[in-house]
């Protein structure tokens, strides 16, 4: 009695090993040779990382599901490249934890949006997409104008970024907050720490129009202000293919 | 000591799988035609048929 | 069901409420400015909740032993409720998004009511509330009929659904609140996660306890299709949901991956989780009720075994299909769009194979209207697979991604698949669960299946339609050589299929709440007042061989 139900059981965990296996070494085999994808990918050292208010836009995007209508994933067909510009390469979205590359173009690509409109249209567009495009069927995003900016836990982020590999320093991190208020207040005096750690390319400006208070629409904006921005890199392949 | 480089891991990927696929294409033929199993695997296609809503206690 | 519980259970019972209150307590001191409390809070609720439940019937008189001459079947009754419940919510969000495409406004200016946030409660709600309570539901309802055991105790089946049921609420109210991932259809945060683990596996050692009491050798092959469903879909959920979160108290975590590695991660998991959550269970569904209700064997048992390891083995590789021509290296891409197309292979076996079974029996599908839910379902999975193996291809695919034709392939699966099996699976065991003779009407049946067919054909074909529209419009090139369309323009043709998809989607939901009507209607009545009709007859013994053997 014991022989056969130990058969049994033996039959039983046979089935779920061979499901594992099964299951398991195609994705092993697929996904592993991309953990040693920087060996052939070119680099850029330009790469700056974003600054804490354009992460916390970054978050905004995620939070409010922009990802579902809008891609950031130019491929490398003539068209999109005419259409939304270089297309994208891997090295672009190394620090981006996670990606958003997108896989639905209700709304058009955004990879390349960083410059394109003033800040003004983004607010006016995101207040009410129709007062800018009558036939956009984007939701109004309001709500963004009226709502302070959580900054509090900014360095919490920082910290948990680096901790999966993006490279903030000790001085960025402690410095989150101030930075984040900085970057959309210019006259500020925490304005000039901003570019100390972040560049001198970086935007800072009263995103909103409203220097004195930081909303989340500055956060948004300061986030699509730089999309496609964090690095030439995409670039030089066009300006090279064209001499 | 030599590193798991890019070009053989992706050499790798690219050829195992056609292999793997034979192998286990294989082995699950067998076993699916292999004559002794006929005899269970009617028995489990009628079993379910039973209208015995019971558990079997022995 | 707490006196279906015996004592020793009970105390376990209260002892897991009790830990849970005490994590729910210390989640929503941690969080008190954070979404995290919230969450905390509502566990905690929650947990006193039950305990009260628990304590109040603690001392009712303990289950007789005869109960072990019957199956378990209380646990499936509250899952298949469950997934009615999750139907009808999931659907009407779904369909509120589809009018929100259309007409943007018809929304109230609030946060939570926007589309993005809306979005994923639709598809958490439809594939994790509607279709995984129909899984776990009937897992168990097959399991012990297949084993002939009945499930080994009382009190796990009921963690794993009130659980399971308990994750769903988390995610859905996570999402209103704006906590997400972003990770599309693995968006609820570490915590929820990784309560899911707990509850998941749970399921498995449930389902391995139950096989271990079996007195067959052979294990039938709707469990092997169950078995990978918990098995994969575990190793998906917990590589996939790697995190870092930034601190206890908050919600938000960042995913370990970064760029390339963490988009072809995401589509692994995106791809499996159709694989083995939307396919392989249902496909284990499939093969106990179709032969069940059709009063015929398998067509080729043998067949089921051998497309069971081609689904497992082919669909792991497909998910770099989802990136054709973007950064993620080519080899990846060629690899992905290969072995789609072999999945065509143990895809259509399966359909066939459901289909022939059929054979013998169509004048039984043109009478009963469960049956033809059934039917239905295999022919859409047929066609799915074949359309999901098309799109794959790489040329194909630059016209079809990014567009609607992703939307309306997607709904092809989803609601001419899944949910058609389902329903078929739903109202063939609702009478047998419940002891009634018969569905309290059949007429209702056969409006629900007709309201499920034309939403799902109305729909696709919108959705076809736009896209196709939408992707050639935007490579269009005018005699000069540069773009014809603008994005607006392509916008504009849009609009008449996104109203038309709405409607198609309206019909759809008009017939889940059709079939929650004719559920309830069904468990109210009466045993004996149930009105026999030639659909719903119960199941003959009759053993028939087929031809396929
Ligand atoms: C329901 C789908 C949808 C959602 C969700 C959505 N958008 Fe859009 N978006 C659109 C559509 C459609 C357009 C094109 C019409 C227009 O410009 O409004 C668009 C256009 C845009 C544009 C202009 C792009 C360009 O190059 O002209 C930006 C910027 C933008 N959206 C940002 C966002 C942000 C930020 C969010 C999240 C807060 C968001 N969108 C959410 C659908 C959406």
């Amino acid at each position: 009695m014991f022989g056969f139900h130990y058969r049994l059981e033996r039959k039983a965990i046979g089935l779920v090993l061979a499901i594992i296996g099964v299951a398991s070494i195609g994705g092993i085999v697929e996904i592993a040779p991309l953990f040693t994808i920087h060996q052939t990918v070119e680099d850029a050292p330009d790469m700056r990382v974003y600054t804490p208010l354009e992460l916390a836009g970054r978050n905004i995007y995620i939070r409010e599901g922009c990802y579902a209508c809008h891609s950031q994933m130019i491929r490398t067909l003539r068209d999109e490249v005419e259409r939304y510009g270089p297309y994208s390469l891997a090295v672009e979205s190394k620090y981006d934890h996670p990606m958003l590359w997108g896989s639905k173009r209700t709304g058009p690509d955004i990879a390349r949006l960083g410059g394109k409109y003033s800040d003004d249209w983004h607010v006016a567009h995101l207040n009410n997409p129709r007062d800018v495009v009558p036939e956009s069927v984007m939701p109004a995003y309001r709500f963004l104008s009226r709502a302070e900016l959580r900054t509090d836990d900014l360095s919490n982020h920082l910290k948990a970024q680096r901790r999966v590999g993006v490279p903030y320093s000790d001085d960025m991190i402690a410095n989150a907050a101030a930075d984040a208020y900085g970057q959309a207040a210019p006259d500020s005096p925490q304005a000039e720490g901003v570019a100390k750690r972040y560049g001198k390319a970086t935007n800072i400006r009263a995103f909103d129009g409203k220097p004195k208070d930081l909303t989340e629409m500055d956060a948004l904006v300061a986030y699509l202000q730089i999309l496609g921005r964090l690095t030439d890199a995409a670039y030089k392949p066009m300006a090279s293919a064209e001499k | 000591m030599m590193s798991i480089d890019h070009d053989i891991l992706v050499w790798f990927s690219k050829s195992f799988g056609l292999f793997y696929l034979i192998a286990l294409s294989i082995g699950v033929l067998v076993y699916a035609y292999w004559p002794s199993n006929k005899k269970s695997f009617d028995q489990a296609a009628q079993a379910i048929l039973v209208d015995d809503d019971k558990p079997y206690r022995g | 069901m707490v006196a279906q519980l015996t004592k020793n259970e009970r105390q376990i019972a209260l002892v897991i409420l009790l830990v849970m209150a005490a994590v729910g307590l210390a989640m929503a001191a941690g969080g008190r400015n954070d979404p995290f409390g919230v969450h905390g809070a509502l566990v905690m609720v929650v947990a006193i909740l039950g305990m009260f439940g628990v304590i109040s019937g603690y001392y009712a008189p303990e289950p007789p032993e005869d109960r072990l001459d019957s199956y378990y079947d209380a646990p499936s009754k509250f899952g298949i409720i469950a997934a009615m419940i999750w139907a009808v919510i999931g659907m009407f969000v779904g369909d509120w998004v589809a009018w929100l495409l259309a007409y943007p406004d018809w929304t109230f200016d609030a946060a939570w009511a926007s589309f993005g946030r809306l979005r994923p409660v639709h598809t958490s709600g439809v594939i994790f509330g509607f279709g995984g309570n129909a899984l776990i539901a009937t897992s168990f309802y097959v399991m012990q009929r297949t084993t002939r055991a009945r499930m080994p105790d009382q009190l796990s089946p009921w963690f794993v659904l009130l659980g399971y049921n308990l994750f769903c609420v988390i995610a859905a109210t996570g999402y209103l609140m704006g906590v997400t991932q972003s990770k599309e259809y693995a968006e609820p945060e570490w915590y929820a996660d990784i309560w899911l683990v707990i509850v998941w596996v749970t399921y498995f050692v449930l389902y391995m306890r139950t096989l271990a009491r079996r007195k067959e050798p052979h294990i039938y092959v709707s469990n092997w299709y169950y078995l990978a469903f918990i098995l994969v879909v575990a190793m998906l959920h917990i590589v996939n949901n790697l995190a870092v979160p930034i601190a206890w108290g908050s919600a938000k975590s960042y995913s370990l991956f970064a760029g390339v590695q963490d988009a072809m991660t995401e589509w692994w998991y995106g791809h499996n989780a159709v694989a083995f959550f939307l396919t392989s269970g249902f496909l284990g569904m499939l093969y106990y009720y179709m032969p069940k209700r059709a009063q015929r064997p398998i067509y080729s048992y043998r067949m089921s075994i051998i497309s069971f390891w081609g689904i497992t083995f082919f669909y792991m590789w497909a998910g770099s299909h989802h990136l054709h021509y973007t950064a993620l290296p080519q080899w990846v891409q060629s690899l992905g769009m290969t072995f789609s197309v072999m999945l065509l292979i143990p895809s259509w076996v399966s359909a066939g194979n459901a289909l022939m079974t059929l054979n013998g029996a169509w004048h039984r599908v043109r009478d009963d209207a469960v049956l033809r839910f059934m039917m239905v379902a295999a022919v859409f999975y047929g066609l799915s697979t074949f359309e999901g193996s098309f799109m794959a291809i790489r040329p194909v695919n630059s016209l079809s991604h990014y567009t609607d034709w992703t939307v309306g392939h997607v709904h092809a699966g989803a609601l001419g698949w899944v949910a058609m099996i389902t329903f078929g699976a739903i109202y063939a065991s609702v009478p047998w669960l419940w002891k009634r003779q018969a569905m309290y009407s059949a007429k209702l049946v056969e409006a629900h299946f007709w309201l499920a067919l034309a939403g799902t054909v109305i729909y696709v074909f919108a959705m076809w339609n736009s896209g196709i529209i939408q992707g050639l419009m935007w490579r269009t090139y005018n005699e000069s050589g540069t773009l014809a369309y603008s994005f607006t323009d392509s916008l504009i043709a849009m609009h008449p299929y996104y109203v038309a998809r709405a409607i198609g989607g309206l019909l759809f939901l008009l017939g889940a709440v059709v079939g929650c009507y004719n559920i309830w209607m069904t468990i109210r009545t009466a045993p004996s007042a149930a009105p026999e009709t030639a659909a719903d007859r119960p199941v003959l013994g009759g053993a028939v061989l087929q031809p396929g053997e």
